[in-house]
């Protein structure tokens, strides 16, 4: 029933591949917990008792997800994401996780400031001159609120350094 | 009587100014994660607590308490002005609340919301003043077993009552109990689950994968669809707040039944979402004239709202009495009290009285100070879903992710937030709840502890869940729960079978 012409995952695939991979974090567990130790000890339980048996019940709800989906995803060919959504999304996610890898070098403020003066250019189509102010101010906003007003101070990189703020 | 008594001490406790300026501060902050996209009540609390750490418990509380009852208020807001819900609680306020705010009665439809809320809210908390004490003096006779079995029967019903496949639910529900061991075992002090990765033996903190699951996914859900808010110019007047207020006491009947469905909703884990819809839909189903619902009738605006705030203020009950929260906002909120070193239940009454009733004390100022915050600030709010997405997207994403480097002072903590964002993307779009995550994730090392108690006090053998009359009530209830799927299930095949013939289904309809 795919053939409203729109590409993209379709809702069955992505089901299946969300069942598997539960299904495998479920067999990862029960295999960390046996290493842990899922048997008894002379005090009691071992570390790996509980969590063998939650494991246990991942793969097996993983297992009934699976046929759910076989039963009721395969045949109506509902689609998961179209091209134009992974666009959009991805437009979101990629700078988020650019975010992510600039603030391990550059600490949070830079990071924060550098990311909202991007979104805003690339995304917002703000011109540079409104967007780089923006992010400043935003990043100068958590200094105060965090640093200042809640004493829990951010991740700080070289560039605070280079200004001698600790 | 003697709760009655502890309440005045409450009140004596929280009335000074710094007490209520928190408050005044929570339900602003409240309001604002209720409005905006992507942050919503479980995600602010857990923003909100490693501010709050160096705060007394009491203060902490009050701040938290009163983000909660902002956010259910800003969720309403959003849902009459915008049609957008800002919480999945007041998605039912969306069916009579906007058409009336866009037929031109926008102070109208907030009024009532708003009012009906803060009734809802208040009942909620007369309940918990009254019930409190005796249900934690209930609780005070449960040893592990019971505590576990108090445990199955929250977990059950989850399972049994959620809107998503049974299954589903109990996947969510054990990856929380797995993410919940990884690291220390409070027991043995072992290691596990860590897979020799040493960013894993300090566990994973369940505000990160809140933080994850509710923020960043919610976010990644709102960009799929291109943003564009179809929002109403709302000014309110307070000659309509008056008339609203005078019209309101038509809908007493609507009110006490929505009260109700509340209450109940909210003791059990089925929360404000369930108990919002179900009012709305008793409401439509058993109105006189049916006509005006969904075209704007009050009551459509009153059930879902009263409903919605009593089942929030509700679940706030089982989480101090017994120590298992009704939603996953109370589950952080109880992840909070453990982090400030206070056992929520049945011994928290009896050592830390001052907090508890400090607490409900507050709860009926707060949810006071709150209708009256939000009726007067209502146009602001308003105005800040008109700045575009692309500026606001990226700041709440730069608030979360500060709030997770200060749980723990970690990076790590920054990627497994957007790890956890992926997967609550993926999860809500695949019908997954979350809520049951981040209860597990909470209560994991509780619910373990008091099995692995009672597989000690019993020497491994499963009858100790059987062992008394309490023990064994509790655990029956449970199993039934949770076979109960499989009970309908069963029905609904032998009644399909038997209405096969004449029964048509469209084509959106599964064709098996």
């Amino acid at each position: 029933m795919s053939s409203d012409g729109a590409r993209g995952i379709s809702r069955f695939a992505m089901e299946i591949l969300v069942a598997a991979a539960t299904a495998a974090l479920g067999v990862a567990v029960c295999y960390g917990s046996t290493e842990a130790g899922a048997g008894w000890t002379e005090m009691g339980p071992d570390a790996g008792y509980f969590p063998f048996y939650v494991g246990l019940l991942i793969v097996f709800g993983s297992v009934m997800n699976m046929s759910l989906a076989v039963t009721r995803h395969r045949k109506l060919g509902v689609i998961f994401l179209d091209a134009r959504r992974i666009k959009s999304v991805s437009s979101f996610l990629l700078p988020l996780v650019a975010y992510a890898a600039v603030s391990s070098f550059l600490g949070l403020y830079v990071g924060t400031a550098l990311y909202i003066a991007f979104a805003m250019h690339f995304q917002g189509k703000y011109k540079w001159w409104i967007a780089l102010p923006s992010g400043l101010a935003v990043a100068a906003v958590f200094f105060v609120v965090f640093e200042v007003g809640f004493k829990v101070p951010l991740l700080k990189g070289p560039v605070e350094a280079w200004f001698g703020i600790y | 009587m003697g709760n009655i008594g502890l309440l005045f001490e409450g009140f004596g406790h929280i009335l000074t100014f710094q007490h209520v300026l928190l408050m005044m501060v929570g339900v602003t902050l409240g309001i604002l994660v209720g409005v905006l996209p992507g942050l919503g009540a479980p995600n602010g609390v857990s923003l909100l607590l490693p501010l709050t750490f160096s705060m007394d418990p009491i203060s902490g509380i009050i701040l938290l308490s009163c983000m909660y009852w902002g956010a259910l208020f800003g969720g309403s807001t959003t849902s009459i002005l915008f049609n957008i819900p800002g919480e999945p609680s007041s998605v039912a306020t969306t069916f009579d609340g906007y058409p009336m705010a866009k037929a031109g009665q926008a102070s109208r439809a907030l009024t009532l919301a708003f009012v009906s809320a803060g009734i809802g809210a208040l009942a909620g908390v007369v309940m918990i003043t009254l019930l409190s004490g005796w249900v934690a003096n209930f609780a005070l006779r449960f040893s592990s077993p019971e505590y576990f079995a108090v445990y199955f029967l929250a977990f059950a019903s989850f399972i049994s009552m959620g809107s998503s496949a049974p299954s589903k639910t109990l996947v969510s529900m054990m990856l929380g109990f797995a993410l919940a061991s990884v690291g220390m075992d409070t027991i043995s002090g072992n290691l596990r689950l860590t897979f020799d990765i040493p960013e894993l033996i300090k566990g994973i903190s369940f505000l990160i994968a809140v933080m994850g699951l509710f923020g960043i996914g919610e976010l990644l859900l709102t960009t799929e669809e291109g943003l564009r808010f179809e929002g109403i110019k709302a000014r309110v007047r307070i000659s309509e707040v008056g008339r609203t207020l005078l019209e309101l006491p038509r809908y007493w009947f609507t009110v006490l039944r929505s009260i109700f469905i509340g209450i109940l909703m909210g003791i059990t884990p089925a929360g404000p979402t369930a108990a919002s819809f179900m009012s709305y839909g008793l409401a439509s189903r058993s109105a006189r004239d049916k006509s005006n619902f969904g075209k704007g009738d009050p009551r459509g605006i009153v059930a879902p709202e009263t409903a919605d705030h009593s089942a929030g203020t509700s679940a706030l009950l089982p989480m101090l009495a017994l120590g298992v929260p009704g939603s996953a906002t109370a589950a952080v909120m109880m992840g909070g009290l453990m982090i400030w070193g206070l056992t929520p239940g049945p011994m928290l009454f009896v050592e830390r009285p001052d907090f508890v009733w400090g607490l409900i004390a507050s709860m009926y100022l707060g949810n006071i100070v709150a209708v009256i915050l939000v009726i007067a600030t209502v146009p602001l709010y308003a105005s800040i879903l008109r700045v575009p997405f692309t500026i606001i997207g990226p700041v709440i994403v730069a608030v979360i992710f500060s709030g997770a480097y200060q749980v723990s002072n970690s990076l790590t903590d920054v990627w497994l937030v957007v790890l956890f964002g992926l997967l609550g993307y993926i999860f809500k779009k695949l019908d997954y709840p979350l809520a049951p995550l981040v209860l597990a994730m909470v209560l994991g090392d509780k619910a373990e502890d008091a099995f692995r108690q009672s597989m000690l006090l019993s020497s491994g053998k499963l009858s100790i869940f059987w062992s008394n009359g309490l023990v064994s009530t509790l655990m029956a209830i449970g199993c039934l729960l949770l076979l109960s799927p499989l009970l309908m299930w069963v029905l609904g095949i032998s009644r399909r079978r038997m209405t096969r013939p004449d029964l048509q289904q469209g084509p959106s309809e599964n064709p098996l």
